[in-house]
Parts: C-alpha cells; sequence; structure tokens
C-alpha cells in the first residue's frame, strides 16, 4: 500500500510499462510484412505472338517480393506464356523481363542458369521424372547443384516431404500415386533449393475440390512459413481469393485488372467481374472471399 | 513447291542447329560418363538378339543367293569372298544401323516426346540443367560406342553362319570359303564399315534426339515424332551409305 502511494514507484511502473509496449510495438515493426514495395518480376512492354496470333501484346506488369501473386484469366489468355517467359523458357518479340533485377530477355546461359537456380516451379502436372523415385526427383536439383553428401540430402528429401504432407514416399514411383501427391512431390522439389521465388501452373487443375482445398492450404501455409515470393497461374477463382496478397488478370493478352483481391471484385471492367462473378459465385454464399 | 523446300530447308537449320547446340552443351556442362555407360549396356543388350537373328539370316541368304549365281559361272569357290565383302562393305554396317534406329533411336524420339508433353524438359531448364546435355548428349555416346561394336559382332555372325550354309547345306569345302573369305576382307573394308557405323550413330542419335526433342505435344505429337525420325534417319542412312561406299571404294 505504502508502494502504491510511493510517487517514485509509480512512475517506475509506468516506465516500464511504456518500455514493454514500446518493445511491443518494436517486434510488430520488425515482424516481416506480407510482401513488400520492392518488385520481384516485371514485365516492360512485352510482346510474344505465335504467327499472327497474339498473346500477349504490350503487356506491362509489377510483382511484388515477398507476395503472393496470383495471375488470372480465362483459358487461352497468355498465363502459361507469362511463365514461360518469366523463366526463360520462351524469348519475347520484344519487350524487357526483369526477375529481382535480372533481365531475362539479355541474361546469357550462365546467367539465366544463375538465376534459374534462385527459382522453383510446380508444374500443371508434376512434370516429375518418371523413371526416377519420387525421392530421387526431390533430390535431383540438391544432387545437380550441391556438393550436399547422400545422408543429407536423403534427410533434406525427408524433411521437405513431410512439410508437403507426404512423409516415407520417397522408394514410390511417379506412376504409384495420385495427381494430388504428384503435384505435392513437385512443389516439395521446387523448393529443395530454397528458391526466392516459387511459380505455380495451374495448381489445382485436374484435381478434386477437397484436393485442390489441400493445395491452396499447402501454399498458404508454405507461404507462412517459407516467406518468399509465390507466383501461381490459375483460372481457379475459389483458390485464387484463398492465397492472392495481390491478383492480375490477363485478358485477350493484356493485363486489364490488378490489384488486392478486395480491389478487384470491385473492378470497373465488365470483363473481370463477369469473369470472377461466374466464378466466386459458390464461395460467395458461403461467405467467402473476406 | 518453294514452300515445301523453305520448310525442308528450315528443318536442315534447325537440326544443324541442334546439333551444334549439343555439342556445345556437352563441352559447358560436361559429359555425365555413368548415364553414357547406362545406356550403351542398356541399347548393346535390347538390340543384341535381334541383330543377331538378322545378321545370322542374312548371312545364310547371302551363301544361298552367292551360290546360286557363282554357280552359273563354275567359281562355286569365291563363294566365301562374295559374303566377306557384300557382307563387311555394305550390308552389315547398315544392318546394325537399321537395328540401332528401330531399338535404340525409336525409344529415344518416342521418350523425349513424352518427356515433352509431359513438361519434364522444361521442367529440366527450370532446374538449370541443360536438357540435350542431360539427355541427348549421353544417348549419342551411347550409340558412338554401340554401334561399331554391334556392326563387328554383325560381320562375324553373318560370316559364320554363311559357311554353316556352305559347307552343310551347298558342300562347299571349308577350307575354300574360309580362305576366300580372309584374303579379300582387307584393314580398309573394316576401316570402312566402323566409319559408316560411326556416321550412322550421329545420324540416329542427332535426328531422334531432335525429332524427340521438338515434338509436338500430346500422344499424336509422339506418334508423328517417331514416324519422322524412323523415316528420315532410313533415308539420311542410306545416303551415308552412297557416300561413304564411294569415298572408300569409287
Amino acid at each position: 500500500m505504502a508502494e502504491e502511494l510511493d510517487p517514485r514507484a509509480s512512475s517506475q511502473r509506468d516506465l516500464d510499462s511504456l518500455r514493454t509496449l514500446k518493445q511491443a510495438i518494436d517486434s510488430v515493426r520488425a515482424r516481416k510484412a506480407p510482401g513488400t514495395d520492392e518488385s520481384m518480376v516485371q514485365f516492360r512492354g512485352v510482346h510474344k505472338a505465335f504467327g499472327e496470333h497474339v498473346v500477349l501484346d504490350d503487356f506491362n506488369i509489377d510483382l511484388k517480393k515477398g507476395q503472393t501473386s496470383v495471375i488470372i484469366g480465362p483459358s487461352g489468355a497468355g498465363k502459361s506464356v507469362f511463365l514461360k517467359l518469366l523463366v526463360g523458357l520462351m524469348e519475347p518479340d520484344k519487350g524487357q523481363i526483369l526477375v529481382d533485377g535480372v533481365d531475362v530477355t539479355r541474361a546469357n546461359e550462365t546467367q539465366l542458369f544463375a538465376l534459374r537456380k534462385r527459382i522453383g516451379m510446380m508444374f500443371q502436372d508434376g512434370a516429375l521424372f518418371d523413371s526416377l523415385t519420387v525421392g530421387e526427383n526431390v533430390a535431383f536439383p540438391l544432387q545437380r547443384h550441391t556438393n550436399k553428401r547422400p545422408g543429407e540430402i536423403q534427410d533434406l528429401v525427408a524433411g521437405r516431404l513431410e512439410q508437403v504432407g507426404l512423409p516415407g514416399i520417397e522408394d514410390r514411383m511417379p506412376s504409384e500415386i495420385s495427381g494430388g501427391m504428384r503435384k505435392r512431390v513437385s512443389f516439395a522439389r521446387a523448393i529443395i533449393m530454397e528458391p526466392e521465388i516459387v511459380l505455380f501452373d495451374e495448381p489445382n487443375s485436374g484435381l478434386d475440390p477437397m484436393m485442390s482445398d489441400e493445395i491452396d492450404a499447402l501454399i498458404r501455409r508454405m507461404k507462412a512459413e517459407l516467406g518468399i515470393t509465390f507466383v501461381v497461374i490459375s483460372h481457379d477463382i475459389v483458390g485464387t481469393f484463398r492465397v492472392a496478397d495481390s491478383i492480375s488478370m490477363l485478358y485477350n493478352g493484356q493485363l486489364v485488372a490488378h490489384g488486392r483481391p478486395g480491389e478487384l471484385l470491385n473492378a470497373p471492367q465488365d470483363i473481370v467481374r463477369s469473369f470472377l462473378a461466374r466464378n466466386i459465385a459458390l464461395p460467395k454464399q458461403k461467405g467467402e472471399p473476406t | 513447291m518453294t514452300d515445301t523446300m523453305v520448310l525442308f530447308l528450315r528443318r536442315v537449320g534447325a537440326y544443324g542447329l541442334f546439333f551444334v547446340d549439343c555439342m556445345r552443351s556437352s563441352w559447358r556442362h560436361g559429359v555425365r560418363w555413368q548415364r553414357v555407360m547406362e545406356q550403351a549396356e542398356s541399347l548393346g543388350v535390347r538390340a543384341f538378339p535381334v541383330l543377331a537373328i538378322m545378321a545370322i539370316f542374312v548371312g545364310t541368304n547371302l551363301a544361298i543367293q552367292g551360290f546360286g549365281a557363282f554357280r552359273s559361272l563354275g567359281a562355286q569357290h569365291l563363294l566365301g569372298m562374295f559374303v566377306a565383302l557384300a557382307g563387311v562393305r555394305e550390308v552389315c554396317p547398315l544392318l546394325a544401323g537399321t537395328m540401332v534406329a528401330a531399338k535404340g533411336g525409336t525409344e529415344m524420339t518416342a521418350q523425349l516426346a513424352v518427356m515433352r508433353t509431359k513438361e519434364q524438359i522444361d521442367a529440366l531448364e527450370v532446374m538449370a540443367v541443360d536438357p540435350r546435355a542431360e539427355l541427348v548428349t549421353p544417348s549419342l555416346l551411347a550409340i558412338l560406342i554401340v554401334l561399331p561394336a554391334l556392326t563387328i559382332i554383325g560381320i562375324a555372325l553373318s560370316i559364320f553362319s554363311a559357311l554353316v550354309v556352305a559347307v552343310l547345306q551347298l558342300h562347299v569345302d571349308v577350307g575354300q570359303f574360309v580362305a576366300f573369305c580372309f584374303e579379300y576382307i582387307e584393314m580398309r573394308d573394316l576401316v570402312a564399315a566402323l566409319v559408316k557405323s560411326l556416321a550412322f550413330g550421329a545420324v540416329i542419335a542427332t535426328v531422334s534426339g531432335y525429332f524427340g526433342f521438338f515434338s509436338e505435344r500430346g500422344p499424336a505429337g509422339v506418334g508423328r515424332a517417331t514416324n519422322r525420325a524412323v523415316v528420315v534417319m532410313c533415308i539420311v542412312c542410306v545416303c551415308i551409305n552412297f557416300i561413304l561406299s564411294a569415298v572408300f571404294y569409287g
């Protein structure tokens, strides 16, 4: 009681409280924000055509580091071409593509390979090598690009497979696992080298709704655990709103909308609203997206 | 007609560039010798039984046909020479090449085409692994190792089977057959046979690699790529056989 009345003790308590509050504020400030303003992927005036069919026309986009950016659009809008241009599997007819500052269009083979070592990619159907076991598939990049000992590689592979929810399937062949499992193994292979950016080509295509949900949950969980940049190509609107920090819509070879999920829902363009409304009818009834 | 010619020249140019790219990739990224030896072993083991059967029956037929032709001239003793020269200079190198094209070449095209369809070649590139050095060069080297060996085995089996038929069925003197056989085979013939087999091997590996690597996607694309590869391999090998025969014997 005497202590409570002591003005020196009271001011000491206030000071301590202030210190605690300041520490809490600093801690929140120090915590990594979901994305930064720094660009990870930039397309500047990119044009790509196959014969007379124009796929991307004066295409510009800026995807931020540390975010999950989802590119949506109807089939044939140029989403897959966008991904292939990003990793240098295709060359644009004109324009500039920058990935973390590296100009993919001007990079020589050595520079391109160095950049690709920092990129992981989950392919639409997994793209696992049929002649290798699941474990060998996941270990493949490590065996090619690192000097790690076999035991160390085995441990890392087991760890990644566990992370994607498939522990102990190292010895199975890709033909012995389901489509959803193949995608998850492909994901484990994509992140085994601890890349700075992971690309997903239609992660939900060909999957039943439950498996689709699992893949979305996996992407969200991995994003939280790894804190790296994810670029997702999708036409699954439900999944898109579950995983996206930002959404871009491609239509007729051009970027017709770009913004946060909430912003896209109120986009003025008819094509965006019509595309989203057609696809998000179900989640809206369930109270999604939020 | 002009369009067809332009398309043909484009394809020849693309094939040439692919060949150069394969060589450059191997130079830059090194050769995975373990994979080369695995493929050589696998190809050799798979091609040998078919080649052996073909070589044996080619030898028997050379003996029967040669005997008929030489008997009408009263020169049956030259049968050994005929079998040896036909087998070593022309038939066996082409036969071994055809067998390797049929077994190894088509398999390579189909495998690469399926890998292209399933995006596995793209996956290699995204993982910073050169698919030419990884997939095409080991097959090329494996075929270059296996084909000369198969050619020599084919020559030996065809001559032996011809000898058996000549002696047991046609009652040709064994000593005469063997003497004329080895008297007329020169070192130049063996060198020519090996050079032909190496040239066929390079054509088989790169043509099958090219068509598989750049195949259209889907099952139809795989089928078309394999079909085109076989046709082109056979035509090019026959043309090369003519050119090399002209160079060595013309």
